[in-house]
């Protein structure tokens, strides 16, 4: 209270200072939680990825933007040494145009061949309704985020790509890819792709005959990186791609963004902190008398040092609140305007809070060292003496 | 405390000396502080230094009300803040009950600041942003009292000098006399043996000073409290038991009768 009252003894500089903070907390709320996002999102990936090989056209990552496979080469892998089983899966992208600008989980469509069943074990469980099956023609099962761009609920219709699918079931959340893409049969999925070939390869390829990519699962013992060779040694134009190659492609760009984010955040944070550094040595300075009363009555100097450091944590507690609040807000609207685009981009998770927060706090400690300091190491005499 | 009784020696015209009479009559008299050969050098700039004082000399008695005059630059307030362990003399040493005060670490200054002395201040001199009773309790939380035994001192305290009806009032709700009085309850929360003024009218009208000075001599007659009291106001002064003078850093009026640089007994020193 004593502390509060002295911090606002001069309110508008109080303002402005804990504003200056909150600014710097309220961007390492948001950028942090874009960056959990993202991070969540290349977890599941990794998730994904663990223990199997995926097979792709040359340049595609988990069956996404990449030339279609054809379905025989399901039995060609299958042969190859140390791969127990194969599973096929088809992938789309959910609008024909990719969105102009695409921030992590984009809306897909996916249909695996269910020869997976078994073998996988990043499964994803269903919250309302059914599992998708291998003769739901015409029916899907939506991801926790796609549900509500597509308006979508179970037993009702929604509309891709011009056609009406029945949803069957909502999928849990996992906070990843699986959020965002609708699940249907390989045969509904293939009609898709192919609708989406050029014209000049359309009539060379069959629909049904069409993979975008391959779960490929292993023998026990048998190393990812050296099945993932051989299956590229044996079968022409596709990449096989394993969890330490999936790391390595997007894992370590991942850790460099999110560095970037955070670096942005902190300088801003930064910056509040010089405004506290400023605001407490012209506290001090108008204080001076003050100070020497209180050292006068009996205040030492730690019990100086103390009163100012805990009014310079308060600001950066204040101030961290005031951001945190902020931020979360800002977050949850905006992925709940990007929920009708299926484009969920902030997670804000409880460490992201605590470390902001802390962080915060930490800042105003420190900035208010100097200053504290300073006042601390006046001389009674002069302070009482000091107009 | 002693009436003032007709000076003995006429080497010091003007000089008030009731203290005289008193130390007189009880040559064994405590003394709560003795300050031999005070030096305290100030450097203003690179080349320019003021010398406040220069071998001041002088015993306070315990529960006196001693009042120090001089001339601005006189070296009282000066003298004041060594004396209260709030400064550190170049020279000289300083005794305060009966030890040796100059040269203790800051730390263990603090500690005396605390348990023995009490200041009172001109003007501005309370925490604005505490009320009164916050005020004259911070006093005692600095010495380790818990913030509730140190309220309860306060309000004490508080009604002791009549201001039993303002304790909640912040600093800027009270008048120059009730903040004054304020300054006194706060200088008596930890039960000093010797409160300090410094200019503790200085800011304040005829009436109001007279009513600030007599409050003190009521706690020094009440409670055997010493008082030192440095003051530009001669009524203030002759209040007072004795009244030293100072000029260009040194004592040259102990105001106890004898002549500068004897003892009460007339004893060169």
């Amino acid at each position: 209270m004593r502390v509060l009252r002295n911090i606002f003894r001069r309110k508008l500089r109080a303002f402005l200072t804990i504003f200056g903070i909150s600014i710097g907390v309220f961007a390492l709320v948001v950028m942090g939680a874009l960056a959990e996002k993202l991070t969540l999102l290349v977890d599941g990936g990794m998730k994904y990825y663990a223990g199997k090989v995926v097979v792709n056209g040359e340049g595609g990552i988990m069956g996404v933007g990449t030339a279609p496979l054809k379905k025989s080469m399901l039995r060609e892998i299958e042969h190859i040494e140390g791969v127990r089983r194969v599973s096929a899966a088809c992938g789309a992208l959910l609008d024909e145009e990719l969105p102009a600008v695409s921030m992590g989980n984009i809306p897909t469509i996916q249909a695996e061949d269910g020869r997976a069943k078994g073998y996988e074990t990043f499964v994803v469980t269903v919250a309302e309704g059914r599992d998708l099956k291998n003769t739901d023609l015409r029916k899907v099962a939506l991801g926790s985020d796609i549900v509500k761009k597509l308006n979508g609920h179970v037993g009702g219709f929604v509309e891709i790509r011009g056609e009406r699918y029945e949803v069957v079931g909502i999928y849990d959340k996992t906070l990843t890819a699986p959020d965002n893409a609708v699940m249907m049969t390989m045969e509904d999925a293939q009609k898709i792709v192919h609708d989406d070939l050029p014209d000049a390869v359309k009539d060379s390829v069959v629909p049904d005959t069409i993979v975008s990519s391959f779960a490929v699962y292993l023998e026990p013992g048998e190393r990812p990186e050296v099945v993932a060779r051989r299956i590229e040694r044996e079968i022409d134009n596709v990449d096989a791609q394993t969890p330490v190659e999936f790391e390595r492609q997007v894992k370590q760009p991942l850790q460099i963004f999110t560095s970037v984010i955070y670096a942005i955040a902190l300088i801003s944070l930064l910056v509040g902190g010089l405004s506290v550094i400023n605001t407490m040595t012209m506290s001090v300075a108008e204080r001076t008398r003050e100070i020497g009363v209180r050292k006068a009555i009996g205040a030492s100097n730690g019990q100086i040092m103390r009163q100012f450091l805990a009014e310079s944590a308060v600001i950066g507690l204040i101030g961290g609140l005031a951001g945190l609040a902020f931020g979360v807000l800002i977050a949850a609207g905006a992925n709940a305007a990007g929920e009708v685009a299926g484009n969920v981009l902030f997670l804000v998770t409880n460490r992201l809070l605590v470390a902001s927060l802390a962080f915060a706090v930490g800042l105003g400690t420190l900035s208010g060292l100097y200053p504290a300091y300073h006042a601390a190491s006046l001389n009674p005499v002069e302070a009482l003496r000091y107009e | 405390m002693s009436e003032p009784s007709a000076g003995t020696d006429a080497t010091v015209p003007g000089a008030f000396q009731p203290a005289e009479a008193a130390l007189a009559a009880d040559p064994g008299r405590e003394v709560i502080v003795r300050a031999v050969a005070l030096a305290k050098r100030y450097q203003l700039g690179k080349s320019n230094f003021v010398d406040a004082l220069r071998g001041a000399t002088l015993d306070i008695a315990r529960g006196e009300m001693a009042a120090i005059m001089g001339p601005s630059g006189s070296g009282k307030s000066t003298f004041m803040h060594i004396a209260g362990c709030l400064d550190v003399a170049d020279g000289g040493e300083v005794w305060l009950n009966g030890r040796r005060v100059d040269g203790m670490p800051a730390r263990t200054l603090v500690d005396i600041r605390r348990r023995e002395i009490g200041f009172i201040f001109q003007g501005f001199n309370l925490i604005p942003t505490l009320s009164a009773e916050e005020n004259v309790a911070l006093a005692g939380e600095y010495a380790g009292m818990s913030r509730r035994d140190a309220l309860a001192r306060s309000r004490e305290l508080l009604e002791l000098v009549g201001l039993g009806d303002r304790m909640r009032h912040a600093p800027s709700e009270l008048s120059g006399g009730q903040q004054q009085r304020v300054a006194i309850a706060r200088a008596l929360v930890n039960d000093p043996d010797i409160v300090m003024g410094d200019e503790p009218t200085g800011d304040l009208d005829t009436a109001t000073s007279a009513e600030i000075v007599s409050m003190m001599r009521a706690v020094n007659v009440e409670r055997g409290t010493t008082f030192l009291i440095v003051t530009h106001n001669p009524e203030v002064a002759e209040s007072c038991d004795r009244i030293v003078r100072m000029r260009d850093g040194v004592v040259v009026d102990d105001g106890d009768g004898t002549p500068q640089g004897t003892d009460a007994q007339g004893r060169p020193q």
